[in-house]
């Protein structure tokens, strides 16, 4: 057996190794969740009947399906469609970012359909009067203010992910949580420490982003007199 | 319409690659690596070394034997224990290399390899219990704990009486901390790892079985793939590589 190290060289091994996979899971998967879920909320206000349709479908479809058992459906049984990535490492890494935008744009689309349709329908109608197409008035009018509003609640939605980017330990993804687990089962003595170390590490990354982004926005627009609730 | 696409798209996808798929001994062949699923919390058949930050043990050498033999690389999935012979039966491995025992069921399903080894399943309990058991259904009654899809926890499920204090845990780790505390009376495992846990909690053998044969698998359908992996395992017992490998992991 290996010499037991510290809990601090412990904790510097799960960062350096761990850290910055879970860190790019979240991220790129934020990243493509963001682009796909605001086409989701566009496609259900303005898209036509159809579109409203296959979008609502979406949601319901991956608001309905747990994350872990999207992971073993794209990680376990169907990672052959992800091999073009080159390695099965990275086939694993595309297959888990896969399972947790998907799901990411199903929350997001219905984050931003909720922020477009709190934007004034006044906006749109006077956009529309000095001449804008519908397209040009949903970019520069109705989308940066809907975007505005849905800053407290997709912080709420980036804690969500970067927590549930540890369930792609079970498909062998080397994040954070299989960094521990590894740690633990090599030295089983340490293994409360190690456990609350890695939630330390996961509280670090996702305290300050629903405190500052989160908090300091809400108090912003109501500064602005948007939201309710206490003054 | 959404849901009946979806389920056209998935099935299409899923039964594609058996459609167009040859032999699975070509297709390592081509792509140049074999793809090995295992489970790394079973030390010291296959453990993630933190030094090192690779996976290690005696499934892992064995398994690189044997792709040296078809000179081809291999690339490694860990994942849960449980989902290791629905990954194989997919395609998305093309064998499993983690000590697993040769049983009926899976035999049903997957091929298995020539076995090359056998250890024993043994009840384990804290130092200072006092429990004396003559056979595994004397059990019943007890809290016992044992990792999912293992064959010690069919071998639990088939006793009557057993399924209301059994519990299944997909991580060994979790069920030495749950013995310890108290959680458990008892846990059936593999022999070989209670070696690392016995150093850590103070635990006791009460109770062996021998355990089947373990034995790597493949999928059904490449005799070259099962003949080739087989003279790999064959010629390392006969030049004394695999007996370098039991004694180097198992002392």
């Amino acid at each position: 057996m290996q010499e037991v190290e510290g809990l601090l060289d412990i904790l510097y091994l799960i960062t350096i190794r761990g850290l910055s996979t879970t860190l790019a899971l979240t991220l790129i998967s934020l990243a493509f969740g963001f682009v796909v879920g605001t086409a989701l909320a566009l496609m259900r206000v303005y898209g036509p009947f159809e579109l409203q349709l296959i979008a609502k479908g979406y949601e319901k479809i991956f608001r309905g399906i747990p994350l872990l058992v999207l992971l073993f459906i794209f990680g376990a049984a169907l990672l052959g469609w992800f091999m073009w990535a080159g390695s099965v490492i990275a086939a694993l890494f595309v297959a888990a970012v896969f399972a947790l935008a998907l799901r990411s744009a199903a929350y997001q689309s219905e984050l931003f359909r909720g922020s477009i349709l709190s934007v004034d329908v006044g906006q749109m109608m006077a956009a529309r009067s000095i001449g804008m197409t519908e397209m040009q008035a949903t970019r520069h009018i109705i989308l940066p203010q809907a975007f505005r509003l849905s800053l407290p609640g997709w912080t709420n939605e980036y804690a969500v992910v970067i927590k549930d980017s540890s369930l792609a330990s079970a498909i062998g993804v080397t994040e954070m949580l299989y960094q521990a687990q590894a740690f633990t089962n090599t030295y089983p003595a340490l293994f409360l420490g190690i456990i609350l170390v890695i939630s330390i590490i996961y509280f670090i990354f996702t305290y300050p982003i629903t405190k500052y982004v989160g908090e300091s926005m809400t108090a912003k627009l109501r500064q602005l007199g948007l939201g309710g609730g206490k003054q | 319409m959404l849901i009946v696409g979806i389920i056209i798209g998935f099935g299409i996808g899923y039964f594609t690659p058996s459609l167009v798929a040859s032999d699975d001994y070509d297709v390592i062949k081509a792509r140049g690596s074999i793809i090995v699923g295992t489970n790394t919390n079973w030390p010291p058949f296959e453990i993630f070394n933190t030094t090192s930050n690779q996976i290690e043990g005696f499934d892992i050498d064995l398994a690189e034997l044997v792709a040296d033999y078809l000179n081809v690389t291999t690339q490694w999935i860990d994942m849960d224990f449980d989902n290791l012979i629905g990954a194989c039966q997919a395609g998305t491995i093309d064998m499993i290399a983690s000590a697993t025992f040769i049983t009926a069921a899976r035999c049903a399903v997957l091929q298995p390899l020539t076995w090359y080894i056998r250890t024993n399943e043994v009840v384990v309990t804290k130092a200072n219990s006092t429990l004396v058991i003559d056979e595994l259904a004397d059990l019943v009654g007890l809290d016992v704990g044992v990792q999912t899809g293992t064959v010690e926890d069919e071998e639990l499920s088939d006793i009557t009486n057993m399924e209301a204090t059994l519990t299944r845990y997909p991580v060994v780790e979790t069920m030495f901390q749950a013995l310890d505390t108290g959680t458990l009376d008892a846990i059936y495992v593999d022999e070989p790892i209670v070696g690392l846990y016995s150093t850590v909690y103070s635990v006791k053998i009460i109770f062996t079985v021998t355990a089947p044969p373990t034995a790597f698998y493949i999928r059904y359908g490449s005799d070259r793939l099962s003949a080739a992996i087989n003279s790999a395992i064959a010629e390392g017992f006969a030049d004394g590589t695999v007996d370098a490998l039991i004694a180097k992991w198992f002392g």
